[in-house]
């Protein structure tokens, strides 16, 4: 395995490593100026709820609350249910919930700043439940911008979310910085 | 908050809450529903004193 060490002007350096395999290959800097992103300045994490449910009020937009994540390399971005960049750029936000409902109709909201940024799909209580997610690309400022997600719905009476990692949960991943 | 509603202005229970017009919203910090959006344009937002009249 060869490497090349630069280093920094003042301290640090930075190694690129290339791999001892057979074969050549190619990787181009593009002519502009950016940030190259690599895992470790690409902050994600997986939240869920695990053993407290989200009570969604009638016909109110409620927030949803997470007590635990499959994983979150954010470095403390995450606190109250809140996802708080402290770096600029886009990042994709998804999220959904689960009730046993079967009547009213329900949607997942992304809010930016306190407010409804983008909304997801629609969908009527059934049978079995229902699901409902919403995905969306955010810009960040990487200060004092923050997205939470809620949960509307209006079946008459409060409507507990479910409980579990693939039923209710927000993730988040920075795909490109400012 | 929404039963208020109903009880203050009946002709709203057949009204599109989700359209974004008027916003009830739970922040769910154990303060409860409240009012963030009133744009409704024939009737005017209440008062805190008269969603706790109702209350009462």
């Amino acid at each position: 395995m060869s490497s090349v060490v630069l280093s920094g002007d003042k301290s640090g350096t930075v190694t690129v490593t290339v791999p001892s395999v057979a074969g050549t290959n190619t990787v181009t800097i593009p002519a502009v100026t950016g940030t190259v992103m690599v895992s470790g300045n690409m902050p994600t994490f997986s939240y869920y709820e695990t053993t407290t449910a989200t009570s969604l009020g009638n016909v109110s937009f409620t927030k949803i609350t997470f007590d635990a994540n499959e994983w979150d390399t954010t470095g403390g971005m995450v606190a109250s249910s809140r996802f708080t960049p402290t770096i600029a750029g886009y990042y994709q936000i998804s999220g959904g919930y689960n009730t046993g409902s079967t009547t009213g109709q329900f949607f997942v909201t992304i809010y930016k700043n306190g407010s409804s940024f983008k909304r997801g799909s629609m969908v009527a209580g059934g049978i079995s439940g229902l699901n409902t997610s919403v995905s969306a690309l955010v810009y960040c400022n990487g200060s004092t911008d923050y997205v939470e997600l809620y949960g509307y719905q209006n079946s008459g009476s409060s409507v507990n979310t479910a409980l579990g990692n693939s039923l209710t949960y927000f993730q988040g991943v920075l795909v490109r910085t400012a | 908050m929404y039963e208020k509603l109903i009880k203050l202005y009946p002709e709203l229970a057949n009204f599109d809450f989700a359209s974004g017009v008027i916003v009830i919203q739970n922040d769910s910090d154990g303060k409860g529903d409240y009012i963030v959006k009133w744009e409704h344009p024939t009737l005017t937002q209440p008062t805190q004193a008269q969603l706790e009249a109702i209350g009462k």
